[in-house]
């Protein structure tokens, strides 16, 4: 389990930098069509490319926003449970968040397959974009990563206790 | 089982999902809305569902809005621009007794309009503040209160971040709702100032007067001032003559921060990386809110719930007013156990087809529900600024930070009644747009 949470660790630092990456250049870009715009011509294709580069910068980051506990949750009642109850709805809602996050990889890993297939390209620039779609599959596949190791530390957990 | 009774059904899971679990509310919304219409419909249309929806909503430029705005924020947050604002308006406000936190709110409302979070707003303006309150022997019960509300004209105030995501969901123009907000915004000022001054009548020893200020020194306070209004005048105005989208509104408002912040020496590397780091994680969290939310409103779409609930709110013998009333009060006791924008996206697929069925404007509609919803940021039990300042300043008792907020509690709600009253207050700016 250390070195799933280690994988899982490095993958999550791994994406944000590349999530950081696409931010600035998401700002770059936006700036140089201003630019150009006013002076020249507006850069081509900058619509659809921030969108998947959007894409890929929020895909990226779930599974860091996940570990350092980003997403907002309501947890005013479960922390009135005792422990071990309270270790139980843990590893109910991470294995839950586990196999939805899992299948929405499968489906999006499923429909870039068939932009690679087709050679589907965008409108304007007329370049694939599959690979953003396996980016956003990848981003989800490791936050389904993030909760079955956050689900393996839950039940290591139990048994500590039971020990 | 009729298909509004497994709406309604639907609902209660997932209140029972984020309650009982502590699922995070947008990964929630998606789960159940996915459920939900695999009961309904299919397994097959489900999963195509959610995975379109999640492609789609990623990949939409309009939402490419969202993180340009929430880095503008943190760079803001980190680079001390905030401590230029307290200081001018401190110059100037700082003699008058409860002068300090008049002058916490007026930087809070020039902060606000280049950072579109109130907890940003909350916690930089905190800890310029609370410490410079503390000097001058400022009552903890004026203080604290001063600060906690301060923050919640970040979400009114244009650019915010709550506004957008409504513009997003309800498909309404993210620029007409920016507009839309700005009076409103300085109306609750003005009323959060009237209430530290009314305070400081009644109980003198909560403010006392701080030092006098030269004329020369006050005008030379007012430099600080200048680059937070060149940010918002270039964002806001960029967007009002439609030079700008929203998107590009962000960039460059980001391009001229990093610029000035980074001339001036206030922007160091590690403030720059952490504006990022901090920028993904906030912008990660607000996508798949909207995310969860368009899923969980397409099963709520397939329930005819909402539309239900629309026409038999709408065919009540009853004024829109007293429906209108009816919802304010769930936002706001909502509001007191859920994240206000967690709660804003979740009831957005219901309420707001209820407001337009009522026949409200759709822009004054939204301004109304993220006043009410901001509220939510400023009571207990889960009110996310008092826990901000409380991790600021330790020493304050949660229960002297409630009892501050309550007498700005008053002027929220007056804002609003005023709002009701006036929505030409909400509607004039936006309505000089085309």
């Amino acid at each position: 389990m250390l070195f799933l949470d280690k994988v899982s660790h490095y993958l999550n630092q791994a994406l944000i930098f590349i999530a950081g990456i696409f931010l600035v250049a998401m700002i770059v870009l936006t700036c140089a069509n201003i630019f150009l715009r006013l002076v020249w011509m507006p850069v081509s294709g900058t619509f659809e490319l921030m969108g998947y580069f959007g894409a890929v910068l929020t895909a990226f980051a779930l599974g860091y926003t996940q570990l350092s506990k980003g997403h907002i949750a309501v947890d005013i009642v479960v922390l009135r449970f005792s422990k071990g109850v309270q270790r139980v709805l843990k590893g109910i809602n991470h294995i839950l968040c586990m196999t939805f996050f899992a299948l929405v990889t499968w489906k999006i890993s499923k429909y870039a397959y068939n932009l690679f297939e087709t050679g589907e390209v965008t409108e304007t620039l007329r370049i694939v974009y599959y690979p953003f779609a396996y980016g956003v599959a990848l981003g989800c596949a490791v936050l389904s990563l993030v909760f079955l190791t956050d689900f393996l530390k839950v039940l290591a957990g139990s048994k500590e206790g039971e020990n | 089982m009729s298909a509004t009774a497994i709406g309604i059904i639907g609902i209660l899971i997932l209140l029972a999902v984020l309650f009982f679990l502590g699922m995070p509310v947008g990964f929630a919304m998606a789960i159940v809305g996915f459920c939900g219409f695999w009961y309904i419909v299919s397994f097959n249309a489900a999963i195509n569902m959610v995975a379109t929806d999640v492609w789609s909503t990623f990949s939409s430029y309009g939402l490419t809005v969202i993180p340009l705005f929430i880095f503008l924020g943190y760079l803001a947050f980190n680079s001390g621009i905030a401590e230029r604002l307290y200081n001018a308006a401190y110059k100037w406000f700082g003699h008058w007794r409860g002068g300090l936190a008049i002058a916490t709110i007026g930087a809070d409302e020039l902060f606000a309009a280049i950072c579109g979070s109130n907890t940003a707003t909350a916690a930089t303006m905190g800890a310029v503040a609370l410490p410079q309150m503390k000097k001058y022997n400022y009552d903890t019960r004026l203080s604290s209160g001063t600060v906690v509300t301060g923050g919640t004209l970040g979400t009114v105030m244009p650019p915010s971040v709550v506004l957008i995501v409504i513009g997003l969901q309800t498909e309404q123009s993210i620029i007409k709702l920016f507009l839309a907000g700005i009076l409103p915004a300085i109306l609750l000022g003005i009323l959060f100032i009237l209430t530290i001054v009314v305070l400081c009548r009644i109980y003198p020893h909560f403010g006392p007067a701080g030092p006098k200020v030269g004329f020369r020194e006050k005008l030379g306070s007012l430099v600080g001032v200048l680059e937070a209004i060149g940010i918002f005048v270039m964002v806001i105005g960029g967007l009002y003559t439609g030079i700008f989208t929203p998107t590009e509104a962000g960039a460059v408002g980001v391009f001229f921060t990093i610029v000035v912040t980074v001339c001036t020496r206030r922007l160091t590397w590690k403030g720059f990386f952490s504006s990022i780091t901090d920028s993904l994680k906030i912008s990660s969290m607000v996508f798949f809110l909207v995310t969860g939310a368009i899923i969980f409103g397409r099963f709520l779409a397939v329930t005819r719930l909402p539309f239900m609930v629309a026409e038999f709110a709408s065919s009540l013998p009853v004024s829109p007013y007293v429906i209108l009333a009816f919802i304010l009060v769930i936002y706001l006791v909502g509001g007191c156990f859920i994240d206000s924008l967690g709660f804003l996206v979740l009831t957005i697929p219901i309420f707001f087809p209820l407001g337009i069925a009522l026949g409200f404007d759709p822009i004054w509609y939204a301004i109304i529900l993220t006043m009410v919803t901001t509220m939510g940021a400023i009571t207990p039990p889960v009110g996310v600024n008092i826990y901000v300042v409380k991790a600021l300043a330790p020493e304050i008792e949660l229960g002297t930070i409630f009892k501050s907020v309550s007498y700005f509690l008053v002027a929220c709600i007056i804002s609003i009644i005023i709002l009701i009253l006036f929505p030409q207050i909400v509607l004039i700016v936006p309505g000089m747009v085309q």
